[in-house]
């Protein structure tokens, strides 16, 4: 066995001890009483705890609407009818399941360092899933890159969390990132609606823009969260190098200097505020994920700021 | 312009190779370093800058690119060591003889002449130029050369720390005709005298000193010449009474004015004496110091100006004696009974004598002196050196001539230790012998018999052991009447144990000394006033050595330690107003000219810097990212 390949092996088991450790029992319990709030209200298929406007068979009153044949005359209001002489039906709110789709970036940029951005991205998945399968929504968890890449059926009930886990464990970074290509494909297998949480660091050649929009245009409610690792945005370089893209192998020469680090630095964030400037026009709601950040923190405070738990 | 390093060829050759391994290196691109980014389309934003200025870029590379072939071309002309024509011409030989007498000590010139004539001598060797030579010699009684003929800046300047300052006046003859020995035959000779010109004629035993086409400068240091010396100082002890002593010194007011000096004797370090004198300008006023006692060692003369301040020589302020030491001698008298000579060895109270019969020779103890009275037993151990009077016999050390009668000195070595003070002419002898001299012996006193020389005193040495023979018994002459006999036995008995009462009690710095050394050594260990120890080989008893510096000195040999002292004792030398002119056989020192301080004619140290320069400046603007 020579040198390069124990170094391999070494660093291979380093990492599934790192993905072991993803999910511990004290990670499990801080997300026990969180719940997804959503903003709007899907139809669901079974009753859950989300509220629809689908009249139905629950129990709180919500508007009227006028009577056609075919109707159960059990919800006609007579008291419409004595006081204006018109047929009425009392419309009820029911209870539905919401329809949630976690979209992780398995693209080779994911990867780049030293993989902190996808086990990050893996954490944050595996947190909303618990959430939603906590309150009863259904949970399909997908990878993507430059198409989509491995899927995990939905799933419903908090027991079914482990199988999360085990999906998540299983995803491996491969090929580079085409989100339009990759989510076009996810909108044509997923003709349920629901909340499509996108989780990437948005390193997409092709533009980030595109693949949101698919979401928008499919009716789906897309949520972003930007994997971010702002190590990246100091890379340790100096002088003359052959720069390659890790995903598409693009090479550049470059004499790196002080100034251009600056340069470079500078882009960067200017990226990062391209990204947030477009969900904010779009009204895409928009969380920087920075796996600096401890993950706890992540996941109580700053979506909890943001609106997204309760 | 001419190259006087490797030759034009080589130089070409070399060159080539370098320049064309440096555009290789250029043209060929380098393998860069392969880094892996995350996202290329952020880095090609940076970029885009950056290519519109590529062409600024090249042409930046070609800068940087010259910049290394312009340091290459300035590395191989600094190896062909470039020189201008006229430097190559034939330069001038010059030897600079600084003068380190005691004068130079001097602190009219701050901090001292020495040190100011050493800083111009570093100005005339900065100022060489062409193929120059220079050789600097220390001038004082001897000539020291302290470098050689040479043009290197930095071998002179380090000759120049070598300098040191002695107490001794410059023997200009001898350092002129090293000079002209060392300049003989060599390209426009010249010599150049460094000193305040107490230097005296340049004339010796040899005669006139003549330099011939030799030029000859002078560079004259000092300004004033206000000093007082103590110009003599001698100690000695009275003969008879060795525990005391008279002090004979002299001082000297060297300069043009009266002045007003406080003079103190010490001895053993304790103040004996403090007296103020007022000398008349150019006065030499002698002081005499008798019936002294106390020190038993060293005596010290110190002088300072009236109102406490110094002089302008401090170096001829003080004067050093050393006392002989004192020890009872023990003496053997081997004598069937004779009162003249018991009565005279009373007269020393240090003297402690035996008297012995020479049938029971030798008495039991060892003895420093043996005086055999008349026919000797055979020389036995443990006698010390010994005094034969009227020796004859098996026993006797010298064989004897002709019988003598009615006879008297007629001749003496009026310094020889043994009959200094001694008047002997009017002695009468009626019978006695010649003592034939042997090899090595010194014939002491004489009779004159028809012509002929008859020695009847002799000392020399035998069996390792000195010997002394009076040729006649002291009783058969008038010799025991007079004072002369009994300073006769004390001068011998003295001059055996090397303690006399020389009137001179210290030697003289820049003579040669002649330090008597104990019994079978063979080399003397001396230190210096200084603190610096050399070693001294010794001559027939006596260590020889130059003495260059004034003050006590400390001897060893064989574990037995003894000192001396020295002293300066030169009115020439503390005669230190500059003199006016240097003459050198009747022809005047003029100006030295021609060394002027200004660009070396070494081009390669220049080329060199330019080169470190160039170097600095493509380091720097390399990684400020000016010229990549």
């Amino acid at each position: 066995m020579g040198l390069l390949d124990r170094f391999r092996r070494k660093k291979a088991v380093q990492r599934s001890r790192a993905d072991a450790e993803l999910f511990d029992d004290e990670f499990q319990r801080k997300l026990d009483y969180l719940a997804i709030v959503s903003r709007k209200v899907f139809a669901g298929r079974m009753r859950a705890e989300r509220k629809t406007k689908k009249s139905g068979s629950g129990i709180e009153f919500v508007d009227h609407r006028d009577y056609v044949p075919g109707d159960d005359l059990r919800y006609l209001d007579w008291n419409v009818y004595q006081r204006f002489g018109r047929l009425q039906v009392r419309l009820f709110e029911e209870e539905e399941d919401l329809a949630v789709y976690i979209l992780v970036d398995t693209s080779t940029s994911m990867r780049f360092g030293d993989g902190e951005k996808l086990r990050h991205a893996k954490k944050v998945a595996a947190a909303l899933s618990y959430v939603a399968l906590a309150n009863l929504d259904r949970v399909a968890v997908l990878g993507v890159g430059e198409k989509l890449t491995d899927s995990m059926a939905p799933a419903r009930g908090k027991e079914r969390i482990f199988r999360v886990f085990q999906f998540l464990r299983g995803l491996e970074t491969e090929g580079m990132t085409d989100l339009k290509v990759a989510l076009r494909s996810f909108a044509a297998r997923n003709k349920r609606r629901g909340m499509a949480v996108l989780i990437s660091d948005l390193y997409d050649p092709a533009g980030f823009e595109e693949g949101i929009n698919v979401l928008r245009y499919n009716r789906f409610e897309p949520l972003v969260i930007h994997i971010n690792n702002r190590a990246e945005a100091k890379p340790t370089l100096l002088g003359d190098v052959l720069l390659y893209d890790c995903e598409t192998g693009e090479e550049r020469e470059v004499t790196v200097t002080a100034r251009l680090l600056e340069k470079y630095r500078m882009a960067y964030e200017e990226y990062r505020r391209e990204v947030e400037l477009f969900c904010a026009s779009k009204q895409v709601p928009y969380f920087e994920a920075d796996v600096s950040v401890p993950f706890e923190d992540l996941v109580l405070r700053i979506f909890r700021r943001g609106g997204f738990l309760r | 312009m001419q190259l006087t390093g490797l030759p034009l060829q080589q130089l070409l050759l070399a060159g080539g190779l370098a320049a064309a391994f440096t555009v290789a290196l250029y043209i060929l691109k380098m393998r860069r370093r392969a880094v892996a980014v995350p996202f290329a389309p952020l880095w090609r934003r940076v970029l885009k800058d950056q290519d519109a200025t590529s062409l600024f870029s090249q042409l930046k590379r070609l800068l940087s690119l010259l910049l290394q072939l312009a340091l290459l071309t300035l590395l191989l002309l600094a190896l062909g060591d470039p020189r201008p024509a006229a430097a190559l011409l034939e330069g001038r030989s010059v030897v600079v003889l600084l003068d380190a007498s005691a004068s130079m000590q001097a602190t009219d010139a701050a901090p001292t002449r020495l040190d100011a004539a050493r800083e111009k001598v570093r100005g005339l060797a900065r100022g060489l130029s062409g193929a120059d030579r220079m050789l600097i010699a220390q001038m004082d009684a001897v000539v020291t050369p302290l470098s050689t003929l040479t043009g290197e800046v930095s071998d002179l300047e380090a000759a120049l720390t070598q300098v040191r300052p002695t107490d001794t006046r410059a023997d200009f003859p001898r350092a002129l005709r090293f000079a002209a020995d060392t300049l003989r035959g060599a390209s426009k000779p010249e010599i150049i005298v460094v000193s305040d010109g107490a230097l005296g004629p340049a004339h010796d035993a040899l005669g006139d000193v003549h330099l011939g086409d030799i030029k000859l400068s002078a560079i004259r240091v000092g300004e004033r010449g206000k000093n007082v010396a103590i110009s003599n100082f001698s100690v000695r002890r009275y003969p008879l009474d060795k525990s005391r002593y008279e002090v004979m010194l002299e001082v000297t007011n060297t300069h043009d004015e009266p002045t007003e000096v406080e003079l103190s004797l010490l001895g053993d370090g304790d103040l004996v004496d403090v007296t103020r004198l007022k000398l008349a300008p150019r006065e030499r006023l002698p002081r005499f110091y008798p019936n002294l006692s106390g020190a038993s060692r060293t005596l010290e003369a110190r002088l300072r100006n009236a109102d406490g301040s110094r002089d302008d020589l401090p170096a001829d302020d003080r004067a050093f004696a050393l006392l002989p030491e004192r020890r009872r001698v023990r003496v053997q008298c081997v004598t069937r009974g004779n009162t003249y000579l018991e009565a005279a060895l009373l007269l020393d109270e240090y003297l402690d004598v035996t008297t012995v019969d020479p049938a029971r020779y030798p008495a039991a103890g060892s003895f420093d002196v043996t005086i055999f009275d008349g026919a000797p037993p055979r020389y036995a151990e443990n006698s010390g050196a010994a005094l034969y009077l009227d020796p004859s016999g098996d026993g006797s050390p010298f064989k004897t001539g002709k019988e003598l009668s009615d006879y008297g000195f007629d001749g003496w070595e009026k310094k020889h230790p043994l009959v200094r003070w001694l008047v002997l002419d009017a002695i009468g002898v009626a019978r006695g012998r010649e003592l034939l001299a042997e090899e090595g012996d010194k014939v002491v006193a004489w009779s004159d018999d028809g012509g002929k020389k008859r020695p009847i005193l002799l000392s020399g040495r035998r069996d390792g052991h000195r010997v002394v023979g009076l040729g006649f018994d002291p009783r058969e002459s008038d010799i025991v009447l007079r004072i002369a006999w009994p300073l006769l036995l004390l001068n011998t008995i003295n001059d055996f144990v090397e303690e006399d009462a020389r009137y001179l009690s210290s030697f003289r710095t820049g003579d040669v000394w002649k330090i008597p050394a104990p019994t079978g050594a063979t080399a003397l260990q001396v230190e210096g006033p200084d603190g610096l120890s050399r070693e001294v080989p010794v001559h027939d008893g006596r260590a020889v050595m130059l003495g260059q510096r004034a003050g006590f000195y400390k001897a060893t040999a064989g574990g037995v330690d003894f000192h001396f002292a020295a002293n300066l004792s030169d009115v020439g030398e503390s005669t230190i107003a500059p003199a006016p002119e240097i003459k050198v056989d009747s022809r005047a020192a003029g100006e030295v000219a021609g060394f002027t301080v200004g660009v070396r004619r070494e081009l390669w140290i220049y080329l060199l810097a330019a080169a470190v320069l160039i170097s600095t400046i493509e380091w720097l603007t390399y990684h400020r990212r000016l010229t990549v």
